[in-house]
């Protein structure tokens, strides 16, 4: 608590031999128009510290004889002096950041006149969400190693045209986690530190992509196929993606709409997974992603709640995306290709039939469990409906 | 549409520059024209203010006075830094060689800043002088770097410290803010160097124009000069700069101590 009157002991340190390090911090735990005694037996004191005071702004309001051959000198801190506050440390965010503060810890004192930071998302309800503490922890507690966790040793060789698949579907997975590493990127610059909880929690996020993106090609690479063909189709969706500049409307998009939809496409990965290290590959990306989706739900849930005109803006926002997606067919060819024989396992006729059945089955669950992520967000069936129906068939 | 106000400014660090530019700009964007010109001496920029070829000159302490002297006390002073106000002199001695009391000085080898240097060399002489110091039987170590800067660098209170601590003189004399500032920052040794003696206080620089200067030149000089404030990041960065919290009205009785100085140097009085 700030004091209106302290003392420090200087004993015989002269001013430029340790004293201000006593004095300057006791300066700035008074009240502003607190007085601090020094007691000093140092002789130049008297010469250099009333100089100091000078120097600083502070006033020197005189020495008095102490006895035993000391003085005790009185300072009184100057209008310029920055003063220390008693913040308690978990001190809830402010509802609007100030970008002057810069990169300051929250809660510490900012002395003024430092440069205007570029940071652009200074408001509370509209970047952050009372989960993301939660979910940073679980963040941090689900790491794992692209290295050591996953079976690499026990994989086989598959007939070609599976290989081919398989090599198409993990490199697509690839692309698409590219861009979710690189779209939160774009944010965290962009967010004010007071918030630094959400920066922490896309960190995580941006973390888990990278793993992703390290599993998906060691698997691609595992096949020996010929390359892979990344479609004109996703690339413009992903492209659509990274140009958003409103960090809700992303988040909606990437994390509610892409990596929710991405939820029911690595089930599918892993429940016709031809070998156990691709299983295992697509449900630990799967269980990673679902934390993503939850931040997501969180983050847009919260700023509804704060926003009226948001629901609004996030439907716009999906239909500005399909209208610069239009044209656009469906699921880019070599993708469905690929999952179908990827669900089929094999070349032959017949089980091409059941890997075609999966295939659409799969968009169906696509849609179904986009559906129910809009509704717990707090969209009407019509709406959910209507955004699904909008929503890139390229996935993500 | 006003007039733009010339002011002139001596170069006597790259640093002058950057702090010109940006108060420039500064005046321009709050409405009162104005371009800066940097000479390479306060002797030039004295003749350039008396001949008219600038508005405003931002003047040391000795290029204040001949101002006021050479205009028979008619020039105008506009504003100074809170720092300018108050300052000191220090006489530093080494600790170990023997002189307690300003007398000692005599016979012993005392550093001196330039000789254009208020604070560095002609009051703190002035000032040994009036406390009974027989200056001719003192060992003056003369350090006179930059002249035509006067003091400004700072160079030779640099030089003073470093003859002291070395060991080429017993005591040596610096201005407070260089000495406090050395200290802050832990380049002097407190086991062997002290201060023996603070003179009494006097100011520093200020904004000189002629009594010719336009009202509305300089009514908007003072608007915008007085309206910069430290917690404005735009101007915190140019005030830590030029050094100072708050630009200050100007006041004449800080200089008499000065004055009285360099009427007992006519040579240093007039020069220029």
């Amino acid at each position: 608590m700030a004091a209106g009157a302290i003392a420090v002991d200087g004993g015989d340190l002269p001013l430029g031999g340790g004293l201000l390090s006593l004095v300057r911090p006791a300066l700035t735990l008074l009240e502003p128009d607190g007085v601090l005694a020094i007691l000093s037996r140092s002789s130049s004191v008297s010469e250099d510290l009333p100089s100091w005071c000078r120097a600083e702004r502070h006033e020197y309001l005189g020495a008095e004889a102490a006895g035993d051959g000391a003085t005790r000198h009185l300072v009184r801190p100057g209008r310029f002096s920055v003063q220390r506050t008693a913040e308690p440390p978990d001190a809830p965010p402010p509802e609007r950041a100030d970008a002057a503060t810069g990169f300051a810890p929250h809660g510490s004192v900012v002395e003024p006149g430092g440069p205007r930071y570029p940071f652009d998302l200074l408001e509370r309800d509209r970047v952050t969400a009372p989960e993301v503490a939660e979910l940073y922890e679980q963040a941090v507690a689900a790491q794992w190693s692209a290295a050591r966790d996953i079976p690499w040793g026990t994989i086989p060789r598959h007939e070609p045209a599976l290989e081919l698949a398989i090599r198409q579907v993990m490199s697509f997975l690839a692309e698409n986690e590219l861009s979710a590493l690189y779209v939160p990127s774009r944010f965290i610059a962009r967010l004010h530190p007071a918030y630094v909880g959400v920066a922490m929690f896309l960190a995580t996020q941006m973390q888990d992509e990278s793993r992703h993106i390290d599993v998906f090609l060691r698997r691609a690479h595992a096949t020996g196929s010929p390359a892979a063909i990344s479609s004109a189709t996703t690339s413009r969706s992903l492209h659509s993606l990274l140009q958003i500049d409103d960090f809700t409307e992303a988040s909606f998009l990437l994390s509610v709409l892409g990596e929710g939809t991405f939820l029911d496409l690595l089930a599918f990965v892993e429940r016709f997974a031809p070998d156990e290290a691709t299983a295992e590959l697509a449900k630990r990306a799967r269980i990673d992603e679902a934390r993503h989706v939850h931040f997501g739900m969180a983050h847009v849930r919260h700023a509804l709640a704060h926003d009226e005109t948001l629901y609004p803006r996030l439907e716009a926002a999906v239909r500005r995306r399909a209208a610069t997606l239009s044209g656009i067919g469906g699921v880019p060819a070599p993708v469905q290709d690929a999952l179908t024989i990827y669900a089929a396992g094999a070349s032959d006729p017949r089980r091409v039939a059941r890997g075609h059945d999966a295939f659409r089955e799969l968009l169906v669950a696509m849609n179904d469990g986009r559906i129910r992520g809009l509704r717990s967000a707090g969209f009407t069936a019509e709406q959910a409906a209507t955004i699904s129906d909008l929503h890139t068939p390229n996935f993500m | 549409m006003t007039e733009t106000i010339l002011l002139g400014a001596v170069a006597y660090d790259p640093k002058v520059v950057t702090i010109w530019e940006g108060i420039r700009d500064y005046f321009n964007e709050s409405g009162t024209p104005l371009d800066f010109a940097l000479f390479s001496n306060y002797e030039r920029q004295v003749e350039s203010l008396l001949a008219g070829h600038i508005d405003v000159a931002w003047n040391t302490p000795l290029a204040h006075v001949r101002v006021k002297q050479r205009t028979r006390g008619a020039s105008l002073s506009l504003g100074m830094r809170d720092s300018d106000r108050d300052f000191h002199a220090k006489i530093v001695v080494r600790k170990d060689a023997g002189i307690a009391a300003l007398q000692d000085l005599h016979g012993k080898r005392l550093a001196v800043g330039s000789r254009d240097s208020t604070q560095a060399r002609i009051l703190p002489l002035h000032f040994l002088r009036q406390e009974g110091v027989d200056l001719d039987r003192v060992r003056i170590v003369p350090f006179d770097t930059d002249l035509g800067k006067h003091g400004d660098t700072g160079t030779s209170e640099l030089d003073v410290l470093r003859a002291l601590d070395d060991g080429r003189a017993d005591a040596g004399t610096v201005g407070d803010l260089v000495w406090v500032q050395e200290q802050a920052a832990g380049h002097v040794d407190a086991a062997r160097i002290e201060v023996l003696y603070t003179t009494p206080g006097f100011d520093h620089c200020m904004f000189d124009a002629l009594p010719a200067i336009s009202p509305a030149k300089r009514e908007g000089f003072v608007r915008s000069l007085f309206a910069m404030r430290w917690d404005d990041p735009a101007h915190r960065r140019l005030l830590e700069l030029e050094g100072l919290h708050e630009w200050m009205p100007p006041r004449e009785e800080g200089y008499e101590s000065l004055i009285a100085a360099l009427a007992a140097e006519p040579a240093l009085a007039a020069a220029g």
